[in-house]
């Protein structure tokens, strides 16, 4: 335990939380940094963004967060990543047949499409909150999205690690994940959720399972996951109780002699053959179907599997939307995508691809701060994010405030919702349910065209 | 033997001459499936399948169902002995009947003599009998023929070249069914999409038949309730898509020459072993890794002329520890084959159950893959009439089991041997053939072979013969207190014959008048639990008795009460409890074992009702009991007796669990609190994510146990665990209140000593990537190697760890009778515990060893 004794002692009396007056001057000058960026008081740094988060999409977010508005001097609805969604337009219809702004355009969503005794959920906007668990991200960075989705009638999914004490004041809007390690999964924790969500995959890494490097697993997290503080923590790639559809099927089973209202959503990353996943998952009770692509997932992943390994979210769609078409049972399953959807545009494509709505992670975490460093894991000290997100060391997670970040997911979520309404006014939709399928009123953005 | 170069050969240019038949989307993926499989010394009557198959259902979807007969009686075809024994039984799925004319004189006449021709009934009232039905299955004809000498002459002259030893002549009629049934399949099944026609089965003395629809529909559509063979196997498929038309890609799969597979699982390289098959000739037409499975091994047994024993290691070869332990010369032929079939050999999930007529032997074999990722259970049965099964589930086995007994008195409800085989070990090579074999007088006779060919002894000691209770038990129990009758029990019975047993039961029973049902309960409930000498008495057919009285008493509770039992009357009964310590007693059978009508949520309705402590009886695979109660349990005590599901006892938090027999899969799995016990093995994923409590295992539990649990859960395993121990176990410090897992390495004879097993873990993985608690393996000879651990290491066994086992080997010793005294004597000395047990813990990961010197550099 030598080893392990000098990362204990990196933390213990060397890290304390924070004082009042050292918060109030961190977090004040994050904040400003965001805003002056945001509102191009500054040029942009020169090392902010990526192909797919963009300088701008990620400036134009933090605006939307501060202002709950979109910005008009930011490209706030595409990146440049030369595919997939940045390749991708609507067919706006001419002006003068856009609905009025006085017309009321309705963006819920019902997920419970089976018609079963089960929890009848209709969210407020066509898109909820995926999970990142504790350990990966801090007890505020949870606390901001599931009271942000409360104001929003929609919900934030656990992810793997636990379920905080703290949630249960606000358990009727987050989702409960059982995961292949099945940290946190328990009785109480199963029969609080009105939703249950089976991870069998992330996109990012399929195949691949869950690993919290020791830095990360300290005190706080061993305890809530009943694990050894500083060790590595292991999620196995697969459930190991289900190598075959008949035992997924038992798994759904299970829940439902555990809490029988809750309704189930099933994880999948996106193979080759997802639509056969799609349609098992289907047929074994699932009234959700999650397709997570190959673009989503913090900079914890590693690089090989990012983007390398499941199918783009993009081309996995269309292709379960059509086969559950075929099979006559796509209108009794919600299909919920995710994995690179960054922006209130992505949101609509992916829906006019023919997904029902879409899971947000990034998304969230870039409105409360994040630059993607890609630096989730702290770097050589593990003690994680320097923004305060992807942490739990109790200084860095005091940077991000439980009210602020709240409030800054709602500010977002106003803007992207008010963007979706646009959208659809411009095609001449008064609901957003009336839009999922229609490639129709989609285009394909050629080179030269989008350049 | 024909030179199999010729025979691929003659297949390449078959297959050449066909057109190109891709997969195609429309293709039925491959899902999960249920299955049972029997061998018996006397014919079976299909409906002794019935309620198995019924109660395995969630193993299927209804979309795929078959069966498989061997070993059949030649008068229900309308045939002669002789007839069925030389014949090949040809049966033709007709999904269009219009094309019978033209199948009949394009492939049956021209190619063959027709002994017979047998046309299986169909139930015509299907719509209405058969609601799970909803596409009618295929009219089935079936046709007894020999190749005609003219065409045979033919086929060897110009597709195997005429140079085949006339020996071989028999072999080369195999090779001209197999090559007229694919042509068959290509012309009317898989040509254009057409499927219209296909050959279910073209092997002797067997036949196959598959609808869209549950393998128990089969018997019913085709009027099996009747129709005997010796080895049967029924199988429910989960084809994954929503439609399926016909029953093409449904098990058994019957490509190869006399043999008939069925298959659970899903192969992860279905490309890699059909190019491996098109390399040899072969061109899969209904695209599920079952049917190239199903060609690989007939192409391994038949053509290339494989023993057994290899046929199984090209299936399932051997690796790792397993190989090592290998004698050389075995490692040689082995390593030899490995190399040569290594790209037909299926990968991930499955589990094979094959039907073969060889000759006159009536064979069922199980094949385990080696990664153990499929539930396999495998028994038998020897009173008068010998019989084997394996199947997906125990109670799948007992249900025959029951069936068979209520009809004949030869059989009784429980078997002699139930057990879970380990893939590629080589002890056994985790595979088991089950022959049926005729003797010189004319009767037949159940002998197992594994994978070896060792004969394995399947004859236990003790009578079985039903004898009628002697009129006075020898012993006088009335005034003792259970405890006490238990004992006298013990002593007295290895000198009771079965007359005075029987009296002895009766007489128990009996007192229930006076001494109460809670006596009676305590006493039997321990003589059914307990491993004792049961002398002159077949152990078997002894639990059946017990368990049977057992239930009578308890069951008495549902008409008239006590206050120690109250029996559920109706189907949702819900009386009150008349004191906190009240048991209610629920009859398991009248509920589905899953779903919103299941017995877990009755249970669970109960339990709000204001019950705490439960029995259930008769449990036919009812899954999740225990499941749904909520947080703090502790109050709650449930008492199991039957054939339970799987997932006993997951999740619970508090509440006391006793498994009064064998349990299956998903035993404890994320297990928090409380205190869970199985009088006998425990199936796949014990205690998987289980975070706490204390859980008690009689025997032995199959693959994957405690795999990441975290916290606190403590375990007693008395027998061993195939492979996978604690995996990624993460459970804190044991000596600071973390988890730890405890290996006896024990076994019982059949007098009911403790013996030690020849190694107490014979897997090549254990405590693999764990990164906390212990696991203390009573190991007083050092059979275990550095080379089984994987992220594990030996480490002193001290008086703190002592500390911390004792208490849980004394509640052992408490639950089963195991004395903790005899479990700390090695070779009739008693030891030291630090002699006796070994302790590995956890060493650090190359990972670690990289954070740790991350950290050290940042300060």
């Amino acid at each position: 335990m030598a080893m392990l004794q000098d990362l204990v002692d990196a933390y213990k009396g060397k890290i304390v939380k924070p004082s009042d007056a050292l918060l109030h001057k961190t977090t004040h000058l994050i904040q400003d940094g965001m805003n002056a960026r945001a509102f191009g008081e500054y040029e942009k740094p020169k090392a902010l963004g990526d192909a797919r988060w963009t300088d701008e999409l990620i400036l134009s977010t933090w605006y939307m967060a501060e202002t709950g508005e979109v910005p008009d001097k930011l490209n706030f609805k595409t990146g440049k990543s030369d595919g997939g969604f940045d390749r991708l337009d609507f067919q706006f219809l001419p002006e003068s047949d856009w609905l009025e702004h006085s017309e009321a355009i309705d963006t819920k969503l019902p997920l419970n499409r089976r018609g079963d005794k089960k929890n009848k959920i209709e969210i407020d906007i066509p898109w909820y909150g995926g999970g990142m668990s504790y350990g990966s991200v801090s007890v505020n960075v949870m606390m901001s999205r599931a009271k942000n989705a409360k104001q929003w009638n929609s919900f934030m999914s656990t992810g793997e690690g636990g379920y905080p004490p703290e949630l249960y004041e606000l358990k009727e809007n987050v989702i409960t994940q059982v995961a292949t390690g099945y940290f946190g999964v328990e009785e109480e924790t199963i029969q609080a959720a009105p939703i249950i969500e089976f991870k069998y995959a992330q996109g990012a890494k399929p195949g691949l399972g869950g690993h919290l490097l020791a830095a990360k697993a300290g005190e706080e997290v061993a305890k809530l996951r009943g694990s050894v503080p500083f060790v590595s923590l292991f999620s196995p790639f697969p459930f190991h109780s289900t190598y075959s559809v008949e035992d997924h099927s038992k798994h759904l089973d299970w829940i439902e002699t555990v809490n029988p209202k809750a309704i189930l959503s099933v994880k999948v990353s996106t193979p080759h053959d997802v639509d056969m996943v799609a349609v098992g998952s289907y047929y074994a009770g699932a009234h959700i179907i999650h397709l997570d692509g190959g673009y989503g997932g913090t900079g914890a992943a590693p690089e090989i599997a990012k983007k390398n390994i499941a199918m783009p979210i993009e081309l996995a769609i269309p292709k379960v939307h059509k086969f559950l078409q075929k099979e006559g049972v796509r209108d009794k399953v919600t299909i919920i995508a995710s994995g690179g959807v960054r922006t209130a545009d992505d949101i609509a494509k992916a829906i006019a691809l023919g997904a029902d709505g879409c899971v947000l992670g990034t998304t969230d975490l870039v409105g409360m701060g994040c630059t993607r460093c890609s630096n989730c894991e702290g770097g050589p000290s593990g003690r994680g994010c320097p923004w305060g997100l992807t942490t739990t060391d109790i200084e860095l997670q005091e940077w991000v405030q439980q009210d602020w970040g709240a409030k800054r997911l709602d500010n977002l979520y106003t803007a992207m919702q008010w963007r979706l309404r646009d959208i659809l006014r411009k095609l001449g939709l008064s609901n957003v349910r009336e839009l999922r399928g229609r490639t129709d009123l989609l285009k394909y953005i050629g080179k030269e065209a989008g350049e | 033997m024909i030179d199999p170069s010729k025979i691929i050969q003659a297949r390449r240019e078959m297959t050449a001459s066909h057109p190109k038949f891709e997969r195609r989307d429309e293709d039925a993926a491959e899902g999960g499936c249920g299955v049972v499989g029997l061998a018996s010394e006397i014919p079976v009557a299909g409906r002794h399948l019935f309620d198995s198959l019924e109660q395995m259902r969630n193993r299927g979807n209804g979309k795929g169902g078959g069966v498989a007969m061997v070993g059949l009686d030649p008068e229900q075809f309308g045939v002669t002995a002789s007839i069925l024994a030389d014949s090949y039984l040809y049966a033709v799925a007709y999904l269009d009947s219009k094309v019978r004319d033209a199948v009949e004189e394009t492939f049956i006449h021209s190619n063959f003599h027709v002994d017979h021709i047998h046309e299986m009934p169909a139930l015509e009232t299907w719509e209405n009998d058969l609601p799970a039905l909803d596409t009618r299955p295929p009219d089935v004809v079936c046709y007894f023929v020999r190749p005609r000498e003219d065409v045979l002459d033919e086929f060897i002259s110009v597709k195997l070249q005429d140079t085949i030893d006339p020996n071989d002549r028999e072999a080369a009629s195999e090779e001209f069914v197999f090559h007229t049934t694919h042509s068959l399949n290509v012309e009317f099944y898989a040509k254009d999409g057409r499927t219209d026609a296909f050959v279910l089965s073209h092997g002797r003395d067997l036949l196959i038949l598959k609808i869209v629809g549950y393998a128990e529909d089969v018997i019913r559509f085709y009027c099996l309730d009747d129709v005997t063979a010796h080895v049967w196997i029924g199988h429910h498929r989960y084809p994954t898509r929503g439609r399926v038309t016909h029953p093409g890609g449904a098990h058994p799969f019957g490509q190869g020459i006399d043999c008939a597979l069925v298959h659970n699982g899903d192969f992860s390289n279905y490309v890699s072993v059909k190019d491996y098959l098109a390399q040899r000739g072969m061109e899969p037409l209904f695209f599920t890794d079952t049917e190239v499975g199903a060609l690989a091994f007939d192409l391994h047994r038949r053509v290339y002329g494989y023993s057994m024993e290899h046929v199984i290691e090209s299936l399932a070869p051997t690796s790792e520890l397993d190989y090592v332990m290998l004698p050389e010369d075995k490692q040689e032929v082995y390593s030899a084959i490995q190399r040569t079939h290594i790209h037909g050999s299926p990968d991930g999930p499955w589990f094979f159950i094959i039907a073969q007529s060889e000759g006159t032997t009536h064979r069922l074999i199980g094949i385990t893959d080696t990664s153990m990722l499929r539930p396999q259970v495998f028994a038998y049965q020897r009173g008068e009439v010998g019989i084997a099964f394996c199947g997906s589930e125990k109670q799948v086995i007992d249900a025959v089991l029951d069936s068979l007994a209520s009809e004949d008195k030869r059989f009784w409800r429980r078997a002699d041997e139930y057990w879970n085989a380990r893939g590629g070990s080589y002890t056994d090579g985790g595979a088991f053939l089950f022959d049926v074999r005729p003797t010189e007088d004319g009767g037949k006779e159940l002998v197992m072979t594994n994978k070896f060919g060792e004969v394995v002894d399947t004859h236990p000691s003790g009578g079985y013969g039903a004898a009628d209770a002697a009129e006075e038990s020898p012993l006088k129990l009335d005034k003792m207190d259970s405890e006490l009758a238990y004992f006298s029990v013990l002593e007295a019975l290895p000198h009771m014959e079965w007359p005075e047993a029987l009296a002895t039961l009766e007489a128990i029973e009996s007192n229930a008048l006076s001494a109460g049902r809670e006596w009676v309960w305590n006493l039997l409930s321990r003589l059914l639990d307990r491993r004792y000498d049961t002398g002159s008495l077949r152990r078997s057919r002894w639990l059946d008795s017990v368990e049977a009285s057992l239930i009578r008493t308890i069951s008495a509770a549902r008409h008239q009460p006590c206050d120690s039992f109250v029996g559920q009357v109706t189907l949702g009964h819900h009386p009150t409890p008349a004191s906190g310590t009240q048991r209610i007693v629920v009859d398991a059978r009248p509920y589905p074992p899953e779903g919103t009508d299941s017995l877990a949520l009755e249970l669970v309705a109960l339990h709000k009702a204001g019950w705490k402590r439960f029995v259930l009886l008769h449990c036919r695979g009812h899954r999740f009991i225990g499941n749904g109660f909520g947080p703090g349990t502790s109050d709650v005590e449930i008492d199991v007796l039957g054939a339970v599901g799987d997932y006993l006892g997951s999740g619970s938090d508090g509440m006391r669990i006793t498994m009064h027999g064998n349990a299956q899969d998903q035993v404890a799995q994320i297990h928090k609190a409380g205190e869970l016990v199985v009088h006998g093995d425990v199936g796949q994923c014990y205690g998987y994510g289980s975070k706490g409590g204390r859980l008690f295992v009689l025997g032995n539990a199959a693959g994957r146990p405690m795999i990441n649990a975290v916290g606190s859960p403590k375990v007693v395993i008395n027998g061993t665990a195939l492979d996978y121990l604690a995996e990624s176990f993460m459970a804190g410090d044991p000596l600071e209140g973390g988890g730890f897992v405890i290996i006896n390495g024990m076994r019982f004879d059949q007098r009911g000593e403790m013996l030690a097993l020849e190694t107490p873990y014979p897997g090549g993985n254990l405590f693999s990537l764990a990164s906390g608690g212990a696991i203390y393996i009573r190991d007083p000879h050092k059979r275990l190697s550095d080379s089984q651990l994987n992220g594990g290491a030996f480490t002193e066994m001290t008086d703190e760890d002592w500390a911390v086992v004792e208490p849980m080997l004394q509640r052992n010793e408490e639950h089963f009778g195991i004395p903790l005294q005899r479990l700390l004597t090695v070779e009739g000395e008693l030891t030291s515990p630090s002699e006796v047990y070994r302790k590995i813990i956890p060493v650090k990961s190359k990972t670690l060893h990289a954070e740790a010197a991350w950290a050290g550099h940042a300060d």
